[in-house]
């Protein structure tokens, strides 16, 4: 009967997403399959919490945080939304919560920490001058910015559609809301970083 | 310039501006935009905003993320009862089961002596226990020796003289 059940889930999954198969692989022990699930969503993670927290160093941790709870909660893995989904709730979750215990302030390296031993970021391209560099960062500088001053929820929801391209009705669930409120917070969003940022569209 | 379209498909927009659209709708949002200034001031903020937006790339990912995060999950994730019982009994690589072997000998044998000692009363000074019909004797012979040695008598007597 269990064995039925378990197969009938590992159907589901598969209908489901190919992730959430190897989701339960690793639930029956599969490391290799924890190990693919790492390759594939490691960057999307660690870059959707690098934008959120604005701090490379945090990001990478809040993102081993995300997959050491993953690798934690697969004895008690159900298929019941797209894996994708269960770890971006996570990864915001973490991402949120660091923020809104004020850890930005004690954080290690921000991006806009200008003391002189820390190393100089410049763009990968030697051919662009120190010119273009300069407006470069400065348009960096105010992108970051507008999206760090967002509410927090936009902020998510705007990271996720922009940036992973997820739909409407996924960042409804990772963020625990309706479609159309989802809707809503994108357009609010949107309507906020334009008015931002609209000197940029003209340059 | 106000567009009766703009607040109801203002979704719509956005998502054309992004380039989600199939190829139908996009076709029809393009008709419309080609007739309405307003809509299509709309989308150039929306491309313009896209483009910003683009700029802000995320630095690459640590070469050793992995490493730690899996050294993470070997020294944090907790072991059920069954693998806490088992993990002692796991083949070891020798190297690391010599110094693991000695030590538990050491601690065995550091035990054992330990029980050893506690177990041992501790010494108390011997007392001599003495009994009363011993100094009977003792002094009984004792007497003899004075009465029937003159020499010793002599020299007693002597001593007390003197």
């Amino acid at each position: 009967m269990e064995s039925r059940v378990k197969t009938e889930m590992g159907v589901a999954a598969a209908a489901l997403d190919y992730d959430a198969e190897l989701m339960l692989r690793v639930k029956d022990g599969d490391g290799v399959s924890f190990g693919l699930l790492l390759e594939k969503h490691r960057v999307s993670v660690i870059h959707f919490l690098y934008r959120l927290v604005q701090e490379a160093a945090v990001a990478e941790e809040l993102a081993q945080e995300v997959f050491l709870r993953v690798y934690r909660s697969r004895n008690s893995y159900e298929p019941t939304a797209k894996f994708t989904t269960w770890l971006f709730r996570i990864a915001t979750h973490l991402g949120l919560n660091w923020l809104r215990d004020g850890k930005r302030d004690r954080g290690l390296e921000r991006l806009d920490d200008t003391s002189p031993d820390l190393p100089v970021r410049q763009i990968c391209d030697r051919r662009v001058s120190v010119e273009q560099r300069l407006v470069y960062d400065v348009k960096l500088e105010e992108v970051r910015q507008a999206v760090a001053a967002l509410p927090e929820k936009q902020r998510a929801a705007v990271l996720m559609h922009k940036y992973e391209e997820m739909e409407y009705a996924q960042i409804a669930k990772v963020l625990g809301c309706s479609e159309s409120a989802v809707k809503s917070l994108l357009f609010r969003a949107y309507e906020t970083l334009r008015a931002r940022l609209a000197h940029m569209g003209r340059t | 310039m106000n567009c009766p379209m703009q607040h109801r498909n203002s979704e719509t927009l956005m998502a054309y501006a992004a380039g989600e659209l199939d190829r139908e709708t996009g076709a029809a949002i393009e008709r419309h935009l080609s007739a309405c200034p307003a809509c299509r001031s709309k989308v150039a903020g929306q491309v313009a905003l896209w483009n910003a937006l683009d700029i802000w790339e995320a630095p690459p990912v640590s070469p050793d993320f992995d490493r730690r995060l899996y050294r993470r999950i070997r020294e944090q994730v907790r072991l059920s009862w069954w693998e806490r019982l088992a993990r002692p009994f796991r083949p070891m690589p020798l190297r690391q089961a010599l110094p693991l072997g000695a030590t538990a000998c050491l601690l065995v044998i550091a035990s054992f002596l330990i029980q050893q000692t506690d177990g041992l009363a501790p010494v108390q000074p011997r007392s001599e226990v003495v009994r009363a019909d011993q100094v009977e004797r003792t002094l009984d012979d004792l007497e003899l020796l004075r009465q029937f040695g003159p020499a010793n008598q002599a020299e007693t007597s002597r001593a007390d003289t003197m």
